[in-house]
């Protein structure tokens, strides 16, 4: 590419003005004509045009290639979401329909204080219910120690009465130990001298070989 | 007012919007017709051109991928349907179509200004060879650069500018020999 044909296609892309082009292509009468020829090109482009555009209807040609038929849309499934919606709102609302006596009334709510009251309702009834809940389980625990104090009662006076009994057999068989034992201390020790002796004036009789004798 | 780009016309036209369509149109048809009224000569031509460029369009508006400029790509179809139409009829430049033109635009009061001007610059466009012509259409009517004009016209740059230097050549030496007649005649 020769150095004119840079600076030709500089001042086509507008990297160099018109001015410039000249001064730097004056010696290349070529390019110069060339420059002047594209000049006067430009001048046509940018002159405006008056032939009618013809009109062409080619919205025909589009629907046929481009448009689908619109899909028949049932409206059921949307007013059935409204009447959801609606539903949901009057719910939701402090708006109050009534119907009393004939007459449909629609009543704006004090929600804070009819939340107020509902709240302080459910208070006080916690409040009865929980009272109610101790009297009963206080009155059970009464009843429960009560029957377990009698028991013990009983339980003790048992034992009571087993160890008494205990003792008592302890002491009947001491007893009897004992006097088995002086029994036989006394047989061995005093009867035979009792055997022997007898005052004169005794009165309870002596034994015999021949049998008893009265004094 | 908020333009909207031809990509998102075109996306909108894909989708069956006909108004979408109808703006992609209106954006382009003038630059259209007024291409087919300098290359083939008549009006009926260029209407032909139109319309017919506008049911390719139509028939292939899904395949533009947005690789170059929709004006562009839009433009390279308008270039083969041209070339197509002309080979079709065997066009020459002494149609009588091609003479008729300015002495119809001559009616307008605003053209008379400079109207001795461009009736040179149209003469001499329609001397030359069609394939050069093509391309002094694209470079400075349509404002497509080299590179843009070797796309639509699946040729190489060089290609392209060699086109573009030997038509304005072809030119300056036209406007020398009537220079010359001129001369003469006095």
């Amino acid at each position: 590419m020769s150095n004119n044909q840079q600076i030709f296609e500089d001042w086509l892309e507008g990297k160099l003005t018109e001015q410039q082009c000249q001064q730097q292509l004056q010696f290349d009468p070529v390019w110069l004509d060339r420059m002047l020829n594209v000049q006067a090109m430009r001048a046509d482009a940018a002159a405006p045009r008056f032939e009618v555009v013809p009109e062409f209807d080619s919205s025909a040609l589009f629907a046929k290639q481009w448009q689908r038929p619109k899909p028949q849309r049932s409206w059921w499934p949307q007013v059935s979401l409204a009447l959801s919606c609606a539903a949901m709102l009057i719910s939701l609302s402090p708006a109050q329909l009534q119907l009393k006596d004939g007459s449909l009334t629609l009543s704006w709510q004090n929600t804070e204080a009819e939340v107020n009251a509902a709240v302080s309702t459910a208070l006080t009834a916690y409040q009865h219910e929980q009272q109610q809940w101790l009297l009963q389980q206080l009155d059970f625990q009464q009843q429960n120690t009560s029957t377990q104090l009698v028991l013990l009662k009983d339980y003790l006076q048992n034992e009571l009465k087993h160890d008494q009994r205990s003792d008592m057999l302890q002491l009947v068989e001491y007893l009897n130990q004992q006097r088995q034992s002086d029994w036989q201390y006394w047989q061995e020790n005093y009867q035979p001298v009792q055997a022997n002796y007898r005052p004169t004036d005794s009165y309870y009789l002596s034994p015999t070989n021949t049998g008893v004798v009265k004094p | 007012m908020f333009k909207r780009s031809d990509e998102s016309l075109i996306a909108k036209a894909l989708n069956g919007d006909q108004h979408a369509w109808q703006q992609l149109v209106n954006r382009h048809q003038s630059a259209l017709f007024y291409f087919g009224l300098r290359l083939l000569g008549s009006q009926e031509d260029a209407s032909d051109l139109l319309q017919d460029v506008l049911m390719v369009l139509c028939r292939n508006l899904g395949q533009y991928r947005g690789d170059s400029s929709f004006k562009s790509w839009l433009f390279g179809i308008a270039n083969y349907r041209a070339m197509d139409m002309l080979r079709r009829r065997k066009y020459t430049d002494s149609d009588d179509a091609l003479a008729q033109m300015p002495a119809e635009a001559a009616e307008m009061p605003e053209q008379l200004a400079n109207q001795q001007q461009q009736q040179q610059v149209q003469q001499q466009l329609r001397k030359l060879p069609i394939e050069q012509r093509l391309v002094l259409e694209l470079k400075f009517y349509q404002q497509f650069t080299f590179d843009e004009i070797a796309t639509q016209l699946a040729i190489s740059s060089n290609t392209v500018k060699s086109r573009f230097y030997a038509a304005l050549d072809k030119m300056r030496l036209q406007l020398e020999s009537d220079h010359v007649e001129q001369s003469a005649n006095f």
